[in-house]
């Protein structure tokens, strides 16, 4: 039974890790695929100086993020005004698929929604976006983009 | 009445006691480190948190082994007239608990995010300036985990068996099992990478039925130590050969028609009473005497051995 499992376990390892060099990890309902060049849909609660309403689209330091993000990925985005409560139950139900309000990672909402790693610090408060639970694929590639995006933030939101 | 021996184990084996106390203290420092940098990568897996309460879990057996250890061979006093050996099962019983315990928590709570369907989010870590999917930095830790565990485990068992320690067995037996539970987190993890969600939860409910299983075992067999089972042996839950040989012993003896006797574990040692018909009165004392002696010589662990005179043996059950 041990001496089975040895060889068995290192070829498994081998074959996940070979099958997904391309694309790993990936997304249970691929929202990444789905999202790039198509429709990117946005939840935005107005929160400034992160979120600011605007006449056709919200702007702010969140909302620029996104839409640069979109752009990286060929999307187009369809925005979604609410409140944070109602956007965020969207989000739990998949009608979304980020919401941007200035939250931080203290929010109690993050047993429902998954939060993107803090992606910059003002006064100990470290703000996050909220996203879609478990689309690792599309989180890792918005994560991975407010990283690039940290130097400039920084400064950016300085007083 | 005399006096139970002050150290219970025999010099040559003081020397082995010495070298598991010093491999408890290298294991929960470094269960401790594996247990901190399991903590920082979790992220929201299921299997992660299981393995890291089995970490945290797996100290019991070595904390309370070392505790005991400063206890048991502590001589008897007027308070506790049979010495403090039994602490060595209280502490036995302590781990079995812990680890049923958590086993059987830990079940429920993957079985309720399996049903919830909760898909686990795992996204980058920054080291350094690099970025990294936190399922490898898991994946990574999951291997720190358990090398030298399954090394650690493998030095303790020759150990346990030598020195009759059911804690340091159990401890041991966990170690070496570590490896399992680290390959289940791994697989766990990979799967969440290829989108499957629930990977992660039957990970964590394959790892706690492991947990539930050793935990049964063990808590079943400290309960049996404290209600005076018969002796068993420390690897498996068969009868003590020991006790083939004190029986012979007394059987063997030309005075005595007819005998029985019980014995207990009192943590690593063994105290008993032998009842005998002797064939007549004569020399009755230093015959008892050069008896008891002789079946305490057997082994270290059989630590007192009464002898009673009886008219009669009461039909056994």
């Amino acid at each position: 039974m041990r001496g089975k499992w040895c060889v068995v376990f290192p070829l498994l390892l081998l074959w996940l890790v070979g099958a997904g060099c391309s694309n790993y990890p990936k997304d249970p309902e691929k929202t990444l695929e789905k999202v790039s060049n198509g429709t990117l849909h946005v939840g935005y609660s107005e929160n400034p100086p992160w979120v600011v309403k605007g006449a056709a689209a919200p702007t702010g330091i969140e909302a620029d993020l996104i839409k640069a993000f979109a752009q990286s990925i060929g999307a187009q985005i369809q925005w979604h005004n609410d409140t944070e409560q109602n956007l965020l139950e969207a989000l739990e139900e998949k009608q979304l698929q980020v919401v941007i309000a200035g939250l931080t990672d203290d929010s109690p909402w993050s047993k429902n929604v998954s939060f993107t790693r803090p992606f910059v610090e003002l006064g100990k408060k470290k703000h996050v976006m909220a996203v879609v639970m478990g689309e690792n694929a599309f989180i890792t590639k918005l994560e991975s983009f407010l990283h690039q995006q940290a130097s400039s933030l920084e400064k950016q939101v300085q007083p | 009445m005399k006096a139970i021996n002050h150290f219970e184990y025999p010099p040559d084996l003081q020397e082995v006691f010495k070298k598991a106390k010093r491999l408890e203290w290298i294991s929960i420092g470094y269960l401790i480190s594996t247990a901190f940098l399991v903590f920082m990568t979790m992220g929201n897996s299921q299997a992660m948190k299981t393995a890291w309460f089995e970490d945290l879990l797996s100290l019991t057996p070595a904390v309370s082994f070392l505790i005991a250890s400063r206890v048991f061979h502590k001589a008897p006093n007027k308070d506790f007239p049979y010495g403090y050996h039994r602490v060595v099962s209280i502490a036995y019983l302590c781990s079995a608990v812990a680890l049923f315990a958590v086993g059987a928590f830990l079940i429920f709570d993957s079985s309720m995010t399996l049903i919830k369907q909760e898909h686990p989010t795992i996204g980058i870590k920054v080291i350094f300036g690099h970025e990294i999917w936190l399922g490898y930095l898991m994946m990574a830790v999951m291997v720190y985990g358990t090398v030298p565990a399954i090394i650690l485990g493998r030095m303790k068992l020759p150990l346990a068996k030598k020195l009759h320690e059911k804690n340091l067995f159990t401890d041991a037996a966990m170690n070496k099992a570590d490896w399992m539970t680290a390959a289940a987190a791994i697989l766990g993890i990979a799967g969440i990478g290829m989108g499957w969600w629930w990977a992660d939860s039957a990970a964590a409910i394959i790892i706690s039925l492991d947990i539930i299983k050793d935990g049964y075992t063990n808590l079943k067999q400290a309960v049996f130590d404290l209600m005076d089972e018969r002796p068993k042996k420390v690897e498996d839950q068969e009868d003590d050969p020991l006790l083939q040989k004190v029986n012979a012993l007394i059987e063997k003896q030309p005075w005595v028609k007819e005998h029985a006797f019980r014995m207990r574990e009192e943590g690593h040692v063994y105290l008993g009473e032998g009842f005998v018909v002797p064939t007549d009165a004569e020399d009755l004392v230093p015959r008892i005497e050069k008896l008891a002696q002789e079946v305490e010589d057997l082994h270290w662990r059989i630590q007192e051995f009464v002898i009673m005179p009886v008219r009669t043996i009461p039909e056994q059950q």
